[in-house]
């Protein structure tokens, strides 16, 4: 079982978005995918459809006292499964910090699901706090959509320099950053896209467009390629799940 | 999860309309409502069935229609995998387009097939029964407009004369079980509807006259009151059926599991004949074990074979990537000794002395012994609880005279040995306690594990140096493969020396108080039971 986070420190990067069409087109290709909606915001358990609650909230989950494995719901694709968001994971950092050993509770939380599911992808909200770094601990990948401007680029740089300079948090760690909402009409863009890709050669190659069809995902609550698959949103979502199931 | 819900419809008229009028009923929105062909397939020993799944080749009827192969779980309705196969091609360059594919190689490669693969192994998937279906797909959906349960209602015919009962499925959605309990207690009320536990497949299955599963383990429950001459026959003829069962396979070569049951079961009956000293006729004794050795020896080459390019694939991994292809030469000169030893195999099944052997085998099963040993009318569990501490002391005896100078052979002895002790337990444990027999056979898995490990790399990279000659003898062949090969010697050298550094553990943990204490048990039968 491979956990991945969609995790940037910016919010309205396409996270979510990610998060959705990565773990779509993975159980498409026949995967067993599950993914935790972290935020409590609910988006991903919005386009999924299902009603954010989770019985006893976030305290249950991480206490122990509610196995994930009850909280899980099945959504309307084949081996794609959710665990939904909750209001009270506004309160995660508090719920583990109350923990024993915060860091590596979510890893805990997950490690009994590791024969039901090839994917874990958790849906992380825009922060960096205790429960980002749990995360960070949990995760063998951390998925980071970036828009090619200058804050995001900072952002992805502040990441890197926590990821690599903390080893007490982060103990084996995959940072794969790709562009997101790319807007190829626009001349910042391009340049950043140019000048970042120069800087580091390890981003991925796949960039996701500044797409409507990816804007309706909350008309139609579903991912892309389920209402529009022959959308350039819905293959290049595709194509960026092929380059990072090739790097795990 | 919770598990599927099944109802089989046995009102009179149209299922559809009445299967309609309960989905009008019940809230159901339409999905899906397709005409679709399908074969239904499976392992000759159904592994994928006592997986809890089912697996079917679909074609949707019409023109241009793509076909898939499904494969749903039986327990809960979830599907577990759909394989595309529009314009795809397996590793064996098979597309299944055109027909039900054999094997998961004949898949396009992905998560699904690879999980397929785990289970189904070096067997062949065989058609277990094909049908023409109707398949509507209906939902409940909440406010939100999610999908809380799946209805399916699957309205078959079968190729032929035979009827199927149209079935209506609920499918629970993970984390919405009481929608789909609900939904199930109002389909349960209707008269119309009849629960039913048995999944499609072996509704099939039994309409279209397949076969039963074939299973290597035996599953003997021998009457503990009996005497020793009943429960030698009840062994005899549970291992002749799997004899019999595994032939026709055998033959065709269907996969090679077929020989491999085969060959257990011809080994096993050696060793019941083996162990039948006083027990059986003398003379009938020494007689089926000439002719048992004859039928195990006629299959050696073949087995030797597919053993051979079974564990070609770990050969190849044993080797750095760049090196693999190299050794293709050696896989073609595999491919030619199987076809060739499986050919003269084929010859030695249809002579006539094979043919005899089995029917005179059969009859002798049938006639009475009026000669049997002295020890055939003792009690079951008296006889076979000697025989069990006799082999034992054995294996211990020689086990511990093992060390690190010891030669070889005397492992290779010992895993004979072991092998006649686990047959024992295995054909005959019924009459004792099986709880004891289940942590004793255990520990001897154990070991015999081990002491296999040890001896298949020699005989493997025995095995491989002669192919080298052979390559060599056949002029054509590149040094790289001889190279290669002897890379694959050193790495089978490896796994023999870490085989046998693993014994003395190994040894010790058969040998342990606690499974001494379990054979103790095992072997002292209450007196009073040899009357």
């Amino acid at each position: 079982m491979k956990i991945l986070a969609t995790y940037n420190i910016k919010g309205g990067v396409g996270k979510t978005a990610a998060a959705v069409n990565l773990a779509h087109r993975a159980a498409a290709e026949g995967r067993r995918v599950l993914v935790w909606d972290l935020d409590p915001q609910g988006a991903a358990t919005f386009y999924f459809r299902v009603k954010p609650k989770v019985k006893g909230g976030g305290e249950a989950l991480v206490s122990g006292r509610r196995d994930l494995d009850r909280a899980v719901k099945g959504t309307d694709f084949d081996n794609l499964d959710l665990v939904p968001a909750d209001f009270s994971y506004r309160n995660l950092d508090l719920l583990l910090d109350d923990a024993k050993k915060p860091l590596g509770r979510l890893g805990k939380l997950l490690a009994p699901l590791r024969d039901d599911y090839d994917i874990v992808v958790l849906d992380c909200p825009p922060s960096i706090s205790l429960a980002s770094e749990a995360v960070f601990r949990a995760s063998d990948a951390l998925l980071v959509p970036l828009i090619p401007t200058t804050l995001s680029a900072r952002t992805f740089d502040q990441l890197d320099v926590f990821v690599n300079d903390s080893p007490e948090v982060v103990k084996d760690l995959e940072v794969m950053g790709f562009f997101s909402m790319v807007d190829g009409r626009k001349r910042l863009h391009r340049d950043m896209v140019d000048e970042l890709r120069a800087r580091r050669p390890d981003l991925l190659r796949t960039e996701i467009p500044a797409a409507t069809d990816v804007e309706r995902m909350g008309v139609h609550r579903a991912p892309v390629a389920a209402y529009a698959p022959a959308s350039r949103s819905a293959r290049a979502y595709g194509d960026l799940w092929t380059e990072i199931s090739g790097r795990l | 999860m919770s598990e599927l819900q099944r109802f089989v419809v046995v009102a009179e008229g149209e299922p559809a309309s009445l299967v309609a009028a309960l989905a009008h009923r019940a809230g159901l929105v339409p999905v899906a409502d397709v005409a679709v062909r399908r074969v239904f397939l499976d392992t000759a020993d159904g592994r994928l069935h006592a997986a809890g799944g089912q697996l079917e080749w679909r074609v949707p009827v019409g023109p241009r229609a793509a076909a898939s192969v499904v494969w749903t779980s039986t327990v809960t309705g979830e599907t577990l995998g759909v394989v595309d196969l529009t314009g795809a091609t397996g590793a064996t360059g098979v597309a299944g387009v055109a027909g039900p594919v054999r094997t998961p190689a004949d898949l396009p490669s992905g998560p699904v097939v690879d999980r397929l693969a785990e289970l189904v192994e070096m067997r062949t998937l065989l058609p277990q029964g094909e049908v023409m279906s109707r398949l509507v797909t209906m939902a409940l959906v909440d406010g939100e407009g999610k999908t809380t349960v799946r209805v399916v209602f699957d309205h078959s015919t079968l190729l032929g004369p035979a009827v199927l009962p149209a079935v209506v499925e609920v499918h629970p959605v993970r984390g919405y079980a009481r929608q789909a309990e609900r939904l199930g207690d109002l389909l349960r009320a209707q008269v119309t509807l009849q629960p039913s536990s048995e999944p499609l497949v072996d509704v099939v299955r039994q309409a279209a006259g397949a076969p039963p599963f074939l299973s290597s383990k035996l599953r003997l429950s021998l009457d503990r009151a009996g005497t020793a001459e009943q429960a030698w026959r009840d062994v005899f003829a549970e291992l002749t059926a799997t004899v019999h069962a595994n032939v026709a396979g055998t033959r065709d070569d269907t996969d090679s599991e077929f020989l491999h049951d085969l060959r257990v079961a011809v080994r096993r009956i050696r060793s019941v004949l083996q162990e039948g000293r006083g027990v059986l006729p003398d003379e009938a004794r020494e007689r089926w074990r000439v002719a048992f050795k004859w039928l195990g020896d006629i299959t050696t080459p073949t087995r030797d074979a597919d053993v051979h390019l079974l564990d070609y694939p770990s050969l190849v991994a044993s080797l750095p990537p760049e090196r693999a292809a190299d050794l293709a030469p050696l896989h073609g000169l595999l491919v030619d000794h199987q076809r060739q030893a499986h050919d003269e195999l084929v010859a030695h099944l249809d002579s006539p002395r094979a043919a005899e052997a089995l029917t005179e085998w059969g009859a002798w099963l049938a006639a009475d012994w009026a000669d049997a040993g002295p020890d055939a009318g003792r009690s079951a569990p008296v006889v076979v609880a000697a025989r069990v501490q006799k082999a034992w002391r054995r294996v211990v005896r020689d086990g511990r005279r093992i060390d690190d100078a010891v030669p070889a052979e005397a492992l290779h002895d010992l895993r004979k040995d072991a092998k006649r002790l686990r047959y024992l337990l295995e054909c005959f444990g019924s009459v004792l306690d099986p709880d004891d027999v289940a942590v004793v056979v255990k520990a001897l898995k154990g070991l015999q594990d081990c002491l296999g490990e040890f001896q298949d790399t020699e005989v493997q990279a025995g095995a491989l140096g002669s192919f080298g000659d052979e390559l060599v003898a056949r002029g054509d062949v590149p040094a790289a493969t001889l190279l290669a090969m002897g890379g694959v010697v050193e790495h089978l050298d490896e796994r023999g020396r870490r085989a046998r550094a693993r014994f003395a553990e190994r040894f010790a943990a058969f040998d342990h108080p606690d499974i001494r204490r379990r054979v103790r048990r095992l072997v002292t039968v209450p007196e009073g039971t040899d009357e």
